[in-house]
């Protein structure tokens, strides 16, 4: 068959649309040069929300990535394929040249939303990141005046009814006698500043990132340091700064440690029983708190040294849940309650593990100079 | 009520007609809406349709509504039906787009999707038949912004 005895069809921008919202990013940013009208398409800011929106929603995970960092042998970050390491054999994790990477500087996930992944190095040097688009905006100096022993948390989010996304700070400065002062400011991209916000209520902060769940950050707090016997956990709604609790279940008795988690857009927490079980709860019905329903328990593995679990990072099409057991991946089947651990190569022990979207989402707004990644 | 079968008579825009069971032919929601809103007199035309093009249609609509047939065999016959030069490919976009069939339009962009994802821009360009309106200077601007992915 030649090529020259068919015409083919125009199809209209509408349907190129069509076709394009299914296309991989990379493909993408080469496709923008095949014509002004496909560029104009692939530009366009509802172009690039559907392309998210369909990506995002993709139970076979095709277009979803996990962001890895490592401490050892040095600081690094690495991702891999979702979809490859629920469904597929073997899982290859790749090294990523990440902005300011330095291996002697410690580098920490703060969150990610959109495909956006907000990261700090040396735990003050925050930047908004793409890694799909291979794009990057760093942060203006974030700390308050510190004093002697402090201590800082982050969160990353995004703000639908303003467009934007924000980084909230909290920095806790402990004084004489176990009291303690606390600064929370709030970052948006599109002011490209630091705020100040009022009101904080919390008390200590447990140490992790903010989790980001219907448009509100979420933090665990406890009321004094070194006192574990309860936890709050408080939000913070990044449209209007409004602080609020959320009320949570009546977990089960024992010794347990308290992680805050996001499964499936719904708020979760994991309580880990020590070296015996861990249980899931999630929080199906956002604000409700009869809605919070435990929804796994998962009996910790005869494995001596490694007894911690992270929250479920997500769930697969079967109903498996993906989370990490120490430093390593593990796939837990409510069905049969079975366990498996998925094999990546290129890896080992990861720290942290944040699922993100591929998306042509900017860090960079328009007019701005891009600094370019190599 | 008589529930013996009802047939609709379509006419593409080559002038040829097809009688079809009306339970098939409502896979296109164009005709349901049609059929629906009593529209329908003796003959459907189709102006945006080829004959060639709705022999596949209905080809696809026949066998998507098989009685008993097994997921499996569906998923067989999609993956040979999507098998076609690719200008017939668009020309099955455009009917199953004009007949507002959302199974057979996400099938079929898929198809192109995976065809394309991959490819550079000069193939594309000759894949859809489309003119580089830009300059050579603008071109090379725009590659510039995202070079790496050019590797």
């Amino acid at each position: 068959m030649q090529d020259s005895t068919f015409t083919i069809p125009n199809l209209p921008e509408e349907l190129i649309t069509e076709i394009l919202k299914r296309v991989p990013v990379k493909s993408l940013l080469q496709f923008r040069c095949v014509s002004k009208s496909w560029l104009g398409i692939i530009s366009s800011s509802d172009f690039v929300k559907t392309h998210l929106s369909l990506s995002a929603n993709d139970k076979e995970y095709k277009h979803h990535r996990l962001m890895l960092s490592f401490v050892q042998p040095e600081y690094n970050l690495k991702d891999c394929s979702l979809g490859s390491l629920l469904y597929g054999s073997v899982t290859e994790a790749f090294d990523l040249d990440y902005p300011m990477k330095n291996p002697v500087k410690s580098v920490w996930i703060v969150g990610s939303v959109n495909g956006l992944i907000c990261v700090a190095i040396e735990e003050n040097d925050l930047f908004i990141w793409n890694p799909s688009i291979r794009k990057f905006k760093r942060l203006p100096d974030s700390m308050p005046t510190l004093r002697c022993g402090y201590y800082f948390m982050y969160g990353f989010g995004y703000d639908e009814v303003h467009d934007d996304y924000k980084v909230v700070g909290i920095f806790c400065i402990f004084g004489a006698g176990g009291s303690y002062d606390v600064e929370v400011k709030i970052y948006g991209l599109k002011s490209d500043s630091w705020r100040n916000v009022d009101d904080f209520q919390g008390g200590v902060l447990l140490n992790d990132s903010g989790k980001f769940v219907k448009g509100k950050l979420h933090w665990a707090t406890t009321a004094r340091l070194g006192e574990y016997n309860g936890w709050d956990i408080i939000s913070i709604d990044l449209k209007d700064e409004k602080w609020g609790k959320i009320e949570q279940p009546c977990y089960e008795k024992g010794n347990f440690d308290f992680v805050l988690g996001v499964l499936e857009d719904n708020l979760s927490v994991l309580c880990n029983y020590h070296k015996t079980r861990a249980d899931v709860w999630v929080m199906k019905d956002y604000g409700v708190k009869d809605s919070w329903e435990k929804m796994y328990t998962i009996s910790c593995p005869n494995d001596p040294g490694k007894y911690m679990f992270s929250p479920p990072l997500c769930m697969s099409k079967k109903g498996e849940i993906l989370l990490v057991f120490g430093s390593i991946f593990m796939i837990y089947n409510p069905s049969d309650d079975s366990i498996r651990y998925p094999e990546v190569t290129n890896f080992d022990a990861c720290l942290e593990a944040e699922i993100y979207t591929e998306s042509l989402i900017s860090p960079v707004l328009q007019n701005e100079p891009i600094p370019q990644q190599q | 009520m008589s529930s013996s079968t009802k047939f609709l008579t379509l006419k593409t825009c080559d002038d040829k007609k097809f009688v079809l069971d009306e339970a098939i032919a409502v896979r296109s929601q164009t005709i349901k809406n049609m059929v629906e809103d009593d529209c329908v007199s003796n003959v459907i035309p189709l102006p945006n349709v080829d004959s060639k093009t709705m022999t596949k249609v209905i080809e696809y609509w026949k066998k998507h509504s098989e009685e008993g047939i097994s997921k499996d065999m569906l998923m067989d016959f999609d993956k040979a039906f999507v098998k076609v030069h690719h200008s017939i490919l668009h020309a099955l976009i455009l009917a199953a787009n004009f007949l507002n069939d959302k199974e057979m339009l996400d099938m079929m962009c898929q198809e192109v999707v995976d065809r394309i994802k991959g490819k550079t821009p000069e193939e594309i360009r000759k894949e859809f038949d489309i003119k580089n309106d830009f300059t050579p200077e603008e071109e090379e601007e725009i590659r510039k912004e995202n070079a790496w992915a050019f590797e």
